[in-house]
């Protein structure tokens, strides 16, 4: 078998054996809990195509993931084990929910202003984490798990105290105005199809700002200097340290634009989806875009096939719940094996080591700065 | 108004409350620190409470036995924590994923569960389980304010002290505490000196998924006394943060669980006043992150005053040789 030599086709073989077991597994639960175990698998694996109101909610969810999902792909491809994107994902939705509620600039000016804001302040807050790993080494994980909480604490702070309106009964803003509210990503001379994609889903112009982020996020890692540097010091930070690379200016770099993606994330979420700002307007995102990005392997080109898939089996869980007798939270077991599988290295052993011995060491860390095949 | 929450804070049954709000951070925290000194962050303690605070509940409920509740707790715990070890230790995967791995299959699958057993995703109301009994010490339960203070919690309280003692004890005075503090400064030279690292860490975890289990257990047997989904609300993440915040020390770890508790309870007594309670809540994170730049800054210092008295001790041997430290480069 030649081509298992090659470690691209083994990485895709490996998450497609890897996703395809986790199915089974999962078939094999519905089996054990369901009187209808046919049925239910059913709508979980064509759910999101059944109708067209549910195509859209794949593609929101999607969205949304993707950015997360660039976000955490971006800081661990440089080994910086970043869960800031939460925080800014929270941040991202505060500050651009409340420039669409409250600045009163036209549509055509606000909604820029509030995108910009949001990846500005995305990125001041994965500055934050940035700086304490670089020049005090404290530990990332701890900070920005930290730093989501306090931004939790502030979202709701800034949500109940002084957005929703004085004498409202519930914790929310008020719906933004039409001058604060993305519009569809189908411009609306386009007639019938227009009229469809806007009144029955919410997949506004965040689509093309994802394409052109997921774009620019691999143009950023795999053509530009600064890309080289940020791998490097994934794959080796003496090593970068040692051939002149400034790690520090790199690393706190590196967390601050994770923080651009997370805080679109966020606006995505409060003018894309919610047109409102509301509690629990993330609910662990921060999380799903670790399983996102860990599926594309932390490279921006896959995160967008990652983030589909993750998001097609979000939205087939939904329907199969509506449908049938299945909770959908058995996705989230199918998610965790997921994870597990394509992530132990020493699953697929034998061909490894043949490999191994066939590059020989030295190779290993030339071939981890060519390409986006190596975690 | 202030006064009467100054009042409120130190009046005895605060202090109580503090106590058995800390609890649940306690132990977690102590499975945090003695996986984090042999050099495995444990991101799973959260997944891990969760699993045993639901197999504590569904196994009490089912063989109306309070201790068969417990005993099963323990080891569901301790199998997620075997079932991360295997596969960072033994198939390689990143442990911080493999964590996260697993506490998405916590959440996802006690509620899974929940719903099969009771037809509710909510809670497990319907299910008569049991709770660990409260313990009244003899003679200090008489005495007015210690009484309150100290006397009538349950079991998982007065075993967050104990244990902290006992992984004190273990982790600076026992042989085995030695090697596992020696795994985590520097595994390459505990494996020159024969200490089987990998054993060492496996260890590490299933104690740390032991610890991390009475927390759960301590959730849904005794704080409550039924199980909720995602009733540890970032408890296990919480306990990390102790860890960081007490200086990697057990009874450092114990001080800021305990003052996770002290912000949490003021924040609920601070419902009166007209102070968002989220001020008060951020305190301890803020808190946190200082404290990691504190030990950041200390270490460091730590290191440059050695490295100092390393080079004068290595000039002072030269010039009792009488070799020009030039000449010798």
């Amino acid at each position: 078998m030649k081509i298992l030599r090659i470690p691209a086709v083994r990485e895709v073989l490996r998450i497609l054996l890897a996703i395809t077991a986790a199915l089974l597994l999962g078939f094999i639960i519905t089996l054990l809990v369901s009187e209808d175990p046919i049925g239910a698998y059913k709508a979980f694996l064509t759910g999101p195509l059944s109708k067209f109101n549910r195509f859209g909610d794949w593609l929101e969810e999607s969205i949304t993931l993707i950015f997360v999902g660039l976000a955490v792909a971006v800081a661990f491809k440089s080994k910086q084990f970043s869960l800031g994107a939460e925080g800014q994902l929270l941040l991202g939705a505060l500050v651009s929910g409340s420039i669409a509620l409250f600045v009163p600039l036209p549509g055509i000016l606000r909604i820029p202003v509030a995108l910009l804001a949001a990846a500005t302040v995305g990125f001041i807050y994965g500055w934050i984490p940035g700086y304490l790993k670089a020049h005090l080494n404290a530990n990332e994980i701890v900070s920005t798990l930290m730093l989501n909480t306090i931004a939790l604490k502030l979202y709701d702070y800034f949500l109940i105290f002084h957005i929703k309106p004085p004498n409202a009964g519930y914790n929310a803003s008020d719906f933004f105005p039409k001058a604060g509210v993305l519009p569809s990503f189908v411009p609306p001379f386009m007639g019938d199809i227009y009229t469809r994609f806007s009144q029955q889903t919410n997949v506004t112009i965040m689509l093309y700002i994802m394409i052109a982020a997921f774009i620019a996020a691999y143009y950023m890692m795999f053509r530009t200097p600064f890309g080289y540097e940020l791998r490097m010091i994934g794959a080796n930070i003496k090593f970068a340290n040692y051939g002149g690379i400034n790690t520090k200016r790199t690393i706190i770099l590196v967390f601050a634009i994770s923080g651009i993606f997370g805080g679109l994330a966020g606006a995505h979420l409060a003018m894309g989806i919610h047109t409102k700002l509301i509690m629990n307007i993330s609910l662990g995102m921060g999380f799903e875009g670790i399983v996102v990005a860990t599926l594309a392997r932390n490279n921006p080109l896959f995160v967008p096939l990652a983030g589909l898939a993750y998001g097609y089996l979000r939205a087939g869980a939904d329907v199969m719940e509506r449908a049938s007798d299945v909770s959908r939270e058995m996705v989230l077991v199918i998610q965790a094996i997921i994870i597990l599988l394509v992530t132990a290295e020493g699953l697929l052993p034998v061909i490894q080591q043949r490999v191994a011995a066939r590059r020989g060491a030295n190779g290993q860390n030339a071939a981890a700065l060519e390409g986006g095949e190596n975690g | 108004m202030v006064e009467l929450v100054l009042r409120g804070i130190f009046s005895a049954f605060f202090l109580a409350s503090v106590l058995r709000i800390s609890t649940p951070l306690i132990l977690p925290a102590l499975g945090g620190l003695v996986s984090e000194l042999a050099g495995a962050t444990n991101i799973a303690l959260e997944g891990i409470m969760l699993t045993s605070a639901f197999t504590g509940v569904v196994v009490s409920a089912y063989t109306k036995s309070v201790f068969l509740g417990v005993m099963a707790g323990i080891l569901s715990g301790i199998l997620i924590a075997a079932l991360l070890a295997y596969f960072h230790l033994y198939l390689q995967t990143d442990l911080f994923l493999a964590g996260i791995a697993l506490n998405i299959m916590a959440t996802g699958g006690t509620i899974f569960l929940l719903y099969v057993l009771t037809g509710d995703k909510g809670n497990s109301s319907t299910l008569a389980s049991g709770a660990v009994p409260n313990v009244t010490i003899p003679i200090i339960h008489d005495i007015p304010v210690l009484g309150t203070i100290a006397s009538g919690h349950n079991i998982f309280v007065y075993l967050g002290v104990i244990l902290t003692w006992l992984t004190s004890v273990m982790l600076y005075r026992t042989p085995f505490g030695v090697h596992l503090r020696a795994v985590g400064e520097n595994p390459v030279a505990a494996e020159s000196l024969g200490i089987n690292v990998r054993l060492m860490r496996l260890y590490a975890i299933l104690i740390s998924g032991a610890l991390a289990s009475l927390g759960g257990l301590n959730l849904s047997m005794a704080y409550l006394t039924l199980f909720q989904r995602e009733m540890t609300a970032g408890r296990g993440f919480i306990a990390l943060a102790a860890v960081f915040l007490g200086g990697r020390t057990p009874w450092g770890t114990f001080i800021a669980a305990v003052l996770f508790g002290f912000f949490d309870a003021l924040s609920n007594q601070l419902g009166s006043l007209k102070v968002p309670s989220m001020w008060v809540q951020m305190i301890p994170y803020v808190a946190t992150i200082v404290a990691l730049v504190v030990y950041a800054l200390r270490k460091r210092a730590i290191y440059l005053e050695r490295a100092r008295k390393f080079q004068e001790r290595h000039l002072a041997e030269l010039q009792a040789r009488g070799v020009h430290p030039h000449e010798a480069g």
